[in-house]
């Protein structure tokens, strides 16, 4: 049985950016991990398949594979010319964690589309999307911050690392390594976290948990930290609150729900357990849904490694939304959870935003007999429908 | 047998036209008179203004029929919107002879049998098109005459659309003094006009771009396999840019003929066009890039819209022939390469080949409609034996 049949997981990276970080993460956990990327740039596809990755590429009738040029509309064309094609990967999968570069072509435009498709089939995602240094350019933060929402719309968690945030100074380093440095810090953290949910150690924290806080967490800061030698259970703690990407402990004081993983060797005491476990519990909101594991493993012998995802939101069983499931072998979940949205919910205010469009958006077929398909007015503008950002 | 002239309206949703017909022995139809005026009072392919629409009939009655030199009081209406639909009846008999052939009274029992479509009471059959026999398990027959079977089935496709809107449309020529004769689909004419018999032969569909509606008629086989309406057209594009840019209709309409594309164009870079000042109106600077995603947004829609019916109607697969795209849209700058990507087959535009006289005129494939719907009066005008495998396409005779 593979890893995707077993955990239900999928590691989908979009874009450059976004496969870039899935191969490396693959790279750091080896095999078993089942990852696919899907880009618009037949090379990038090639150098990401050289790693072990399933690669696809997109929009080929399109561009032809040389990539969008930093269009984000061409990237959602392509991701809708060939969404096909991602069906077949996507059988018996729960799960997607899904990384993406935004500010460039593929990676802000296919996502919000592939996002979409995956939620419309019932599967839950956590996208962990980075937006752009400062450096890059105005442009690119801006195209970057117009795909945001359209991705919060569908995901059922949206982790936004800020690579600004991981540098304490800016100045440091070769312009050239920032960039893949601070895609080998998020890729280091994705890969702790896969080898939490997918190698579970005497306390559990599977893919089925994730998958849980994930539907019931919402949007979520990314955090990690490693310390070794004496004190390491104090030490570590200590850098995880400094961690810049979870606000130096701001996320974690303000989280709802808290997903904490401890990876070390075989030398991990209980104490050093209780005590990471009491300084969450002085930090942390007193009513904080903390969900913990462990992974013991020797390759960490004298070090301890903590990952935590920070969300900002915790919604009580009975408010949770049911998925419908993808592979009709497994089970369907009771009538009795069929609860209705929550109202005030992410995916209920996304849909509100996009009816008020409808309604002043028909020009001169204000009066007219609608013209429907699949669920939509045609007579509204389709760049208004589609979430078409207009450079004016 | 001499025929007299045909005259043809389409009263389109952005212009109303009028096309007179001649033919000559061998059968084809000559235009000898064309008018065309803007239209008001239609959205959509539908009425919504009969005396307004009434004016555009009158002008371009006068028009044409002065450039023929004939007196225009009968025409052949051709229609369309999102109303018209279309549906396969089946038809079944029994073969009750000894010998179990088929015999014409077979085949005329069995084509009356499917002709026989079961409608809602304020729904219209305007075509019922016979598509292939049966003969007992084995499809795809043409001509089953003498064939050896116990049943012979044979599917129809009645298209149909909604009786008041067909009746408004009428109408409007009454109130213009025309009778009208017949009304026919406008996709349908448009087939006839610029579809080849290769090209149905070898399947194709033609997607007729107007200004209110997007008609389509598929062949498969030489077979009108899928026909349809889907109301969007030229009109929409106008809307999304009148909205985008937040200008008058009629200065989207022209921006859109001038610099328009359907593709965005990866060298536009920051080209940016100005729109001179008018009464009213600043002079406003509008993104090429900007407009050419407006465009492209609306009609990659559509043609997924298509593709989808299309792909419903399960014929995707058996169009050899490729796209052809007609009607006024066909005319918008690289339409045929964003069609080519979005269907994944070839395309290109169209032109009413199976006519004669509109070569001098500009941008013929914008009346592909009425100069098919006069070639179609041509055809329902004969008598049956002449053009009996187009005869049988169509419900009733053109009479004049």
């Amino acid at each position: 049985m593979s890893e995707k049949q077993q955990s239900g997981l999928l590691l989908l990276g979009v874009g450059g950016g976004g496969c870039r970080l899935a191969a490396s993460v693959l790279a750091s956990y080896g095999n078993g991990l089942c990852a696919l990327g899907v880009d618009t740039d037949a090379l990038s596809n090639r150098s990401a398949a050289a790693g072990g990755m399933t690669c696809l590429l997109l929009g080929g009738s399109r561009l032809a594979g040389h990539g969008t040029g930093g269009d984000a509309i061409q990237g959602r064309l392509a991701a809708q010319d060939d969404m096909q094609n991602l069906l077949p990967h996507l059988q018996g999968v729960r799960t997607v964690v899904l990384t993406a570069c935004l500010g460039a072509g593929t990676g802000g435009g296919a996502t919000p589309e592939i996002v979409k498709a995956l939620h419309d089939m019932g599967i839950a995602t956590v996208c962990f999307v980075t937006r752009p240094f400062t450096f890059e350019g105005e442009a690119r933060r801006r195209a970057a911050e117009r795909v945001l929402p359209m991705i919060e719309e569908n995901a059922d968690s949206l982790v936004v690392v800020a690579l600004d945030d991981l540098f304490s100074d800016a100045g440091e380093g070769v312009l050239a390594d920032a960039i893949q440095a601070a895609e080998g810090l998020v890729s280091a953290g994705i890969t702790l976290l896969w080898r939490m949910v997918s190698k579970p150690g005497f306390i559990r924290l599977d893919a089925e948990r994730l998958h849980t806080m994930v539907l019931k967490g919402g949007n979520a800061r990314f955090g990690f930290a490693s310390a070794e030698g004496p004190g390491r259970a104090a030490q570590v703690f200590a850098a995880l609150r400094a961690c810049r990407l979870l606000r130096s402990g701001d996320a974690l004081s303000k989280a709802n729900a808290l997903l904490l993983g401890i990876l070390a060797g075989q030398d991990l005491r209980l104490a050093e357990v209780g005590e990471i476990m009491g300084q969450v519990r002085d930090v942390c909101k007193s009513d904080c849904h903390v969900e913990m594991g462990t992974v013991l493993d020797a390759q960490f012998d004298g070090r301890i490694e903590l990952v935590a995802l920070a969300f900002e939101s915790w919604t009580a069983a009975a408010q949770v939304e049911p998925r419908k499931e993808v592979s009709q072998t497994q089970q369907e979940p009771p009538v009795a959870e069929a609860f209705p949205i929550q109202p005030g919910s992410k995916r209920g205010r996304g849909k509100g935003s996009k009816l008020s469009f409808g309604a002043t958006g028909r020009g001169k077929f204000q009066n007219v007999e609608p013209t429907l398909f699949g669920g939509q007015d045609l007579d509204v503008p389709t760049f208004i429908r589609r979430g078409i950002t207009l450079e004016r | 047998m001499a025929i007299p002239p045909i005259a043809a309206l389409e009263i389109g949703t952005s212009r109303t036209v009028m096309c007179v017909g001649e033919s000559d022995e061998s059968g084809r139809v000559r235009i000898t008179g064309v008018g065309t005026y803007p239209t008001i009072g239609v959205r959509k392919g539908q009425i919504t203004d009969l005396s307004q629409a009434r004016v555009g009939v009158e002008a371009a009655a006068k028009q044409a029929g002065k450039q023929a030199d004939v007196s225009i009081w009968q025409v052949l209406l051709a229609t369309s919107g999102g109303h018209i639909q279309a549906m396969v009846n089946p038809g079944m008999v029994t073969i009750r002879s000894g010998d179990r052939a088929v015999s014409r009274e077979d085949i005329e029992e069995v084509t009356e049998n499917a002709q026989t479509v079961q409608l809602e009471a304020d729904r219209q059959v305007l075509h019922t098109i016979t598509q292939s026999f049966t003969v007992d398990d084995q499809p795809g027959i043409v001509k089953p005459e003498g064939m050896r079977c116990k049943v012979l089935a044979l599917n129809v496709m009645a298209v149909h659309g909604l009786q008041n809107r067909i009746e408004n449309a009428v109408s409007v020529a009454k109130s213009a003094q025309l009778e009208v004769t017949d009304v026919a689909f406008s996709g349908i004419c448009a087939a006839l006009a610029v579809l080849t018999p290769e090209q149905r032969r070898n399947g194709v569909v033609l997607v007729d771009l107007g200004g209110g509606t997007t008609n389509y008629i598929a062949y498969c086989n030489n077979v009108i396999s899928a026909v349809g309406c889907v109301a969007v057209g030229g009109d929409h594009v106008t809307n999304d840019i009148a909205l985008a840019f937040n200008i008058p209709l009629n200065r989207a309409e022209e921006i859109k003929r001038t610099e328009g594309s359907a593709v965005i164009d990866p060298e536009i870079g920051g080209r940016r066009v100005t729109l001179p000042a008018d009464v009213g109106f600043e002079e406003r600077l509008i993104s090429c890039k900007t407009l050419h995603t407006v465009i492209n947004a609306r009609m990659d829609e559509t043609f997924r819209v298509l593709r989808s019916k299309l792909d419903e109607a399960g014929v995707l697969p058996h169009l050899g022939g490729g796209v052809i795209l007609t009607g006024g849209g066909a005319y918008l700058r690289k339409v045929t390469d964003l069609a080519q990507r979005v269907f994944g087959l070839p395309c290109r535009v169209g032109l009413p080949v199976n006519v004669d006289g509109l070569e001098s005129v500009e941008q013929p494939a914008a009346l592909s409609t009425a100069a098919g719907l006069a070639l179609y009066g041509r055809l329902t005008y004969e008598d049956r034996g002449l053009f009996s495998p187009l005869k049988n396409l169509f419900k009733g005779v053109f009479h004049r």
